[in-house]
């Protein structure tokens, strides 16, 4: 028997939602008992994807939650195996204070191992040290027929390449083994630049590239007329203990879990966010910031957003989108240029923009590849899902395409566009494994993904 | 390379916990309390390879020892070797928290005594054999202090869930007497009764978002008790409040009530 409970669940953005039954096995054996019935499945983690892919709605959602043990650290190589319900935020509350820290680590601690590789998420430092796959050493997956496999870049390296970023369609990871990396201090060295221009901001980027692991920028997505592309670059590494500062080093260095936390409880009947407010609360910000190195805790620097739990209820019911996208680097200026021009021209939409650089993925549905990603946030309302197609268009002509973990609106034709030649490699190894498609999501339908062979 | 990242961890060894009932949420977030200040943590439930799984990751996690044992509550004639054994091995106890324990569906109890039968063995008669075992342990010492996880059902009996809620009532007035006789040997016993928590006992419930705790906040709440030496605590506190009002109300109003 499956002990489930039924509740209308979403992901990070609020939309779309979907009534699931939910299990949460709290051993291997319990996630076979979801599957021997015949109906569909799909894991989840933390739910901090952003749109649909960890729901389904015909069948079960099957929470890693309470599979969340770490099995073996081995503290002379890093390498740490663990069950794929375990945190961003548990490995870093354990491993920090021995001097280690994850290689690639996404924006928020809320997220869990299974979602990482599922994801095979990025970081500020993915330009030199690629995704997620890049620190995952093996992993163990429960399979379609109730087989517990091990892959590796040696065994089963087809499933291997096609779960790394393969959004939980083809298996429920049970456990992984992953690389962490020495550090010898909780500083990052942080370089600030303001910049006028995307022009400037783009020159910045390329002459910073080698000398920083971390690098991302802000634009400011309201301002327009002569103030259009302003934003600010933030350049990183990790500091070493001996170069801190004396006073830094006495008064955070043993500050692991910083600060505190405070939350957004319910979802706002309207949402607070105008145009005239972001526009003030932008330039707040941008004028606020200075041109300067600091040494920044990297609770601060990496997640200053999990100060504020469940800050997504501010965009009100209804929810947002976060629109991530990648274009090739060659054009890839002229491209994110025209894009902005587009947004901001909308008016409607998001507030500010994060535009990073990156390096090429080899996971078959990996969202990277050596070129410009830009990330933004549009609260959902009429007109939302011509916005993103028109972006699409752009897009497909430039040769980018969207982030599926961050995805609620692509439609299945230009999902095959954005990823041709990957999709297909990806079915074939899906088919191979999981002909009946047990493994489902509300997002694998959309794009065409969960088809029965 | 040396690394210092803050206050040394190994500075003083405590003394050690013992947790029945291992695979319990509750059970897991109090032992972490305990835990994350150096005590050793002792995981015993059914399940011998979930709970030497969760020992392993306590060593990991905390840098303390810790390991697994397989206990069964219903099966009283075990009971014995088991705690012989184990404060044998492990002679460092000084707390104890029995965490196990079973809800059953009511109207199955109802129907199916073995069902009823299994909710009362569990929730009460295991208890008292192996507390008693316990308790003939810490006696010799004169200290010890034994934290069991009760209910706010026991302190009135409600249609939804009598025969739970009569299994946690009656463990309710075993622990107030036990608590009275071992006082005197300087043995501290904690009587826990938890709202509604969100643990697998309550998937599926429709239970206002409101009223559920988080598992974490209730093992903190036990763990400051038993460290505090409470008597009685509800948990989240405001429990208190809610059954006072629950146990004024007039039996006549009561038996009509769909609690
Ligand atoms: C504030 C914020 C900042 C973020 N920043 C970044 C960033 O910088 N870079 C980045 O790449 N991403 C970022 N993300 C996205 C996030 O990292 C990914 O969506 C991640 O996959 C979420 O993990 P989760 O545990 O919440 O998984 P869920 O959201 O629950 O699930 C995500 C996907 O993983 C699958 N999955 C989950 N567990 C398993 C498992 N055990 N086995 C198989 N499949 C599984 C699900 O089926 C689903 O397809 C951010 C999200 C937020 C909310
Ligand atoms: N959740 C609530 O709302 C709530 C409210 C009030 C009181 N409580 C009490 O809190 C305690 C902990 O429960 P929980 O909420 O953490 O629920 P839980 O996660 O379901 O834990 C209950 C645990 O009891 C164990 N158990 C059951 N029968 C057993 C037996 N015969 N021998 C050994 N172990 C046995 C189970 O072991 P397995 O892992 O082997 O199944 C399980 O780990 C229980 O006493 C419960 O009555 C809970």
């Amino acid at each position: 028997m499956v002990n489930f409970f039924k509740a209308e669940i979403s992901g990070f953005g609020k939309y779309p939602k979907a009534l699931c039954k939910i299990t949460r096995p709290s051993n291997p054996d319990e996630i076979k008992s979801s599957l021997s019935n015949g109906t569909s499945v799909i894991p989840r983690g933390l739910g901090r994807s952003y749109g649909d892919a960890s729901l389904n709605s015909k069948g079960y959602v099957v929470e890693s939650l309470l599979l969340n043990k770490f099995i073996s650290f081995d503290d002379r190589s890093g390498v740490l195996k663990c069950e794929s319900g375990v945190t961003y935020n548990d490995i870093l509350k354990t491993f920090v204070k021995r001097g280690w820290f994850p290689g690639v680590t996404p924006g928020t601690k809320y997220v869990t191992i299974g979602g990482a590789i599922a994801s095979d998420v990025h970081g500020k430092n993915h330009h030199k040290e690629g995704s997620f796959s890049n620190f995952l050493i093996s992993f163990k997956i429960l399979t379609a027929d109730s087989e517990l496999l091990e892959c590796s870049r040696e065994k089963n390296s087809d499933l291997f390449w096609a779960t790394v970023g393969g959004m939980g369609m083809t298996g429920f990871i049970t456990e992984a083994e992953i690389k962490l990396k020495k550090i010898t201090s909780v500083f990052i060295k942080n370089k600030t630049l303001k910049l006028k221009t995307l022009e400037e901001l783009f020159e910045k980027f390329e002459e910073n590239d080698d000398s920083y692991i971390y690098s991302v920028a802000w634009i400011d997505t309201i301002a327009s007329g002569a103030d259009y592309g302003r934003s600010i670059l933030y350049l990183g590494n990790h500091a070493d203990k001996d170069e801190l500062p004396y006073k830094t080093k006495k008064s955070e260095e043993i500050k692991v879990n910083y600060g505190r936390t405070i939350s957004i409880p319910f979802e706002f009947g309207f949402t607070p966010l105008n145009r005239l407010s972001l526009k003030l609360f932008n330039a707040s910000i941008y004028n606020r910031e200075k041109e300067n190195e600091d040494y920044i805790h990297f609770n601060r620097y990496f997640y200053p957003l999990d100060s504020v739990l469940n800050w997504n209820n501010i965009y009100g019911k209804n929810g947002f989108v976060q629109y991530q996208l990648i274009v090739p680097e060659e054009n890839g200026r002229t491209a994110i240029d025209k894009i902005l021009h587009k947004v901001v021209s909308s008016g409607g939409g998001s507030f500010l923009a994060v535009l990073k650089k990156m390096g090429d993925q080899e996971g078959l549905l990996s969202f990277p590849f050596k070129g410009y990603t830009l990330a933004m946030d549009f609260p959902v309302k009429p007109g939302l899902t011509d916005l993103c197609r028109e972006l699409d268009k752009i897009l497909l002509d430039y040769g980018g395409r969207t982030y599926l973990t961050k995805d609620s609106i692509l439609d299945e034709n230009t999902f095959k566009k954005m990823y041709d030649g990957k999709w297909q490699k990806w079915l074939s190894v899906k088919q191979k494994y999981d002909p009946a498609c047990r493994f489902r999501s509300e997002l694998g339908e959309r794009i065409g993904l969960c088809q029965v062979f | 390379m040396q690394v210092s990242f803050g206050a040394g961890r190994k500075d003083r060894t405590m003394s050690g916990v013992l947790i029945l009932g291992s695979g319990s949420l509750i059970a897991r977030a109090c032992a972490s309390e305990f835990a994350s200040r150096n005590y050793n943590v002792y995981f015993a439930g059914r399940n011998k390879t979930e709970a030497e799984k969760l020992a392993n990751d306590f060593h990991i996690r905390y840098e303390i020892k810790s390991s697994g044992f397989e206990f069964d509550a219903t099966n009283f004639g075990s009971h014995k070797d088991f705690i012989n054994n184990l404060f044998e091995l492990a002679n460092d106890i000084e707390y104890v928290l029995i965490a196990f324990g079973y809800l059953g569906k009511q109207e199955i109890s109802q129907e199916n005594f073995s069902e009823a039968e299994k909710v009362i063995d569990t929730n009460l008669t295991g208890v008292v054999s192996v507390c008693e075992l316990i308790a003939s342990y810490f006696i010799p010492k004169s200290s010890g202090t034994i934290a069991v996880i009760s209910s706010v059902a026991g302190d009135r009996g409600g249609q939804s869930n009598y025969i739970y809620g009569s299994a946690k009532a009656g463990l309710s007035a075993y622990l107030s007497g036990l608590r009275s006789r071992l006082c005197k040997n300087n043995i501290h016993v904690l009587t826990v009764k938890p709202g509604f928590v969100d643990t697998p006992m309550t998937y599926g419930m429709k239970i206002p978002k409101l009223l559920l705790a988080s598992p974490e906040k209730v093992g903190k709440d036990i763990f400051k008790a038993m460290l505090n030496k409470k008597n009685v605590i509800y948990t989240p506190f405001y429990w208190k409040w809610i059954m006072f009002i629950v146990k004024l109300i007039p039996e006549s109003i009561f038996k009509k009530l769909k609690i």
